[in-house]
């Protein structure tokens, strides 16, 4: 083991968790804050290799390798650079694998693992970088391009994940399985490696990115049917603002109506109660046991209730007509004092033919005798021919009445 | 009991414009070709088809054969939808400009009230235009506050059949299908006046972003 190397890198990874404040808020807002963080942070941050600056008047910025392992650790969907260079790394894979072949051929045994162990690292960091960059696609697609916020900045984004993918696949196809199987020959580690391990990634990968590739063509549809959607309802608005008298043409003159502006209106009523139903009885009465009696004196009656004059006229032609009868009653009075015969009220009614009701007359009748002074009274002699109810006692029926002198 | 063929019927019959949105049950009913088909009779007895919109989500009635008092109607009602027009896109453009995701508003598009009222009372920009849609006679709005005009602008709506509320304690609305075939009647009439709305609105802003 290196110890050297060891120690250094011991020390940067402190100094990382140590200035992590620094770092964190240089990887969020692009640049370091040089006002914030001390002088000699700085520096022995910018001799690690972690901070740098790009031109001598610009501000620090992380690394890129820093911000490659935060953004790979933090999965951050900012991050939308796609490695699709495979010709170097597969170039590298080659080479390495011929070193180690050459190796175990001179029997280096100590050499060759060496060998071994760095193939294996770039094997495993293409496939992770294959995993990774699909990933990505899909985040981005899962969210559909939330991080920016207009639909033609979300086509401009799909237009160039779509373009990534066609450069991924092309990359991919650079992997030929006949040469690494050649080369691989028949070593156990290097067919494990280059054939087994890249053949697995690479089968899953091109049906991820097919996949991808999908969904993307999906998505592009939907953005433009958007963007499409907006610009026609935009461009009504400004045409009906420059041309405020434009009205459509009316097609459902023409001869061949539209489909689209043949729609029919409603043409159901609700249907009436059959009361003759047997069945139906039940809920009707139900319906009738619920119907409530308003009894509030609708608007219309209040007039009733106002305050009204009342006509005199009227009054005094009821007394005419009551006049009439009693002048009546005092001429049948004077008749029985001026001949002294007895007759009957009904008798004089008929003999005199008086147009007033039998019933009407004898209370009149007896209403006038009534009426005469006490003194008066005694120069008559009144008897009411009748008969006891037959039914309620106390009751007496009267059917005529018979006036004469005392 | 009524069948579901009977309730489809008689939602069609009933004006209704049938949506995924506004009655699930009934759209995957019509969805399938057997049960179109025997639905189909039905109507023509009545004077009516089974007529969806160019993609096929939207059913409605629409009539079979047209004589002079269905041309009548459709006169009427055609007048009727070329009004609203511009209320309705003045509207729709609203609600994407305050919902911020520069999405349209389509068929299954929430639009939560609560959400909307807050960002057009705190853009005056927003609520000058609310006022002003508020006014056209389709909606008919006579409040001054936001919140009245906003209000009576989705209930009108929401009467209308654009706008379906799937719980009514709660102020969150979903467009229906009925705003697709809004779309589909604007694209009718752009390609049959030729008024190129689109190329138009494009210029408009590529002018705007040169400026």
């Amino acid at each position: 083991m290196n110890q050297n190397l060891y120690q250094s890198g011991v020390s940067l990874l402190n100094a990382l968790s140590r200035h992590s404040d620094v770092i964190m808020r240089a990887y969020l807002v692009g640049s370091v804050d040089e006002k914030a963080a001390g002088p000699k942070v700085l520096e022995s941050l910018q001799q690690l290799g972690v901070l740098w600056r790009p031109e001598p008047d610009a501000e620090l910025r992380l690394k890129s390798v820093v911000r490659n392992l935060l953004e790979g650790s933090l999965q951050d969907e900012r991050n939308r650079q796609i490695d699709t260079n495979m010709g170097s790394a597969l170039a590298a894979i080659k080479t390495l694998s011929q070193h180690y072949k050459e190796a175990l051929h001179h029997n280096r045994f100590v050499e060759s693992q060496g060998h071994l162990g760095d193939l294996r690292q770039h094997v495993y960091a293409l496939t992770e970088s294959l995993a990774n960059n699909v990933r990505l696609l899909f985040s981005r697609i899962n969210n559909e391009f939330g991080y920016v916020a207009s639909v033609d900045a979300k086509i401009r984004e799909n237009e160039l994940a779509q373009s990534q993918v066609s450069e991924l696949l092309n990359q991919i196809e650079l992997i030929r399985f006949d040469e690494l199987g050649e080369l691989a020959g028949n070593n156990r580690e290097l067919r494990h490696l280059l054939v087994v391990m890249l053949q697995q990634s690479f089968t899953k990968v091109t049906k991820e990115l097919s996949a991808v590739q999908a969904r993307l063509i999906e998505l592009i549809g939907r953005f433009r049917e958007f963007r499409g959607r907006t610009r026609l309802l935009k461009g009504f608005v400004l045409h009906t603002d420059q041309n405020p008298q434009f009205s459509p043409r009316d097609y459902t003159a023409g001869s061949s109506i539209p489909s689209l502006f043949t729609c029919a209106p409603g043409l159901l009523e609700p249907a009436s109660v059959d009361v003759n139903r047997v069945e139906h009885e039940p809920l009707l009465q139900d319906l009738v046991a619920h119907i409530r009696k308003v009894n509030r004196v609708a608007v219309n009656d209040k007039h009733d209730r106002a305050a009204s004059s009342i006509d005199i006229s009227q009054v005094a032609a009821i007394e005419i007509d009551d006049s009439q009868l009693r002048k009546a009653v005092e001429a049948y009075f004077c008749y029985v004092i001026d001949t002294g015969e007895r007759i009957t009220a009904l008798q004089y009614l008929q003999w005199q033919q008086l147009d007033f009701d039998a019933e009407v007359w004898l209370y009149q009748v007896i209403g006038g005798y009534q009426s005469l002074d006490p003194v008066d009274q005694q120069f008559f002699a009144i008897e009411a021919t009748g008969e006891a109810h037959p039914q309620f006692s106390g009751n007496y029926l009267i059917h005529d009445i018979e006036l004469g002198l005392q | 009991m009524m069948t579901e063929q009977g309730r489809v019927l008689t939602q069609l019959l009933s004006g209704q414009f049938i949506c995924q949105i506004t009655d699930e049950a009934s759209w995957r009913f019509l969805k399938n070709n057997a049960n179109r088909n025997a639905i189909e009779p039905h109507l023509a007895l009545l004077n009516r088809a089974l007529s969806t919109t160019a993609e096929g989500d939207v059913f409605f009635a629409s009539y079979d054969s047209i004589n002079d008092s269905e041309r009548k109607h459709l006169g009427a009602q055609f007048q009727e939808i070329s009004s609203n027009l511009r209320p309705l896109v003045d509207w729709l453009l609203l609600v994407q400009q305050a919902q911020g995701n520069d999405i349209p508003i389509g068929m299954g598009s929430p639009i939560r009230l609560t959400e909307l009222q807050s960002t057009i009372e705190d853009t005056p920009a927003f609520t000058e235009q609310l006022e002003k849609l508020s006014r056209y006679r389709l909606f008919g709005s006579a409040s001054t506050q936001t919140d009245g005009q906003l209000k009576q602008v989705f209930k009108r709506l929401h009467d209308l059949g654009y706008l379906a509320k799937p719980n009514p304690e709660k102020p969150i609305y979903i467009a229906t299908g009925k705003i697709d075939y809004l779309y589909e009647v604007l694209r009718f009439i752009d390609e049959t006046e030729s008024l190129s709305l689109t190329e138009q609105a494009e210029a408009a802003t590529s002018q705007g972003s040169l400026l």
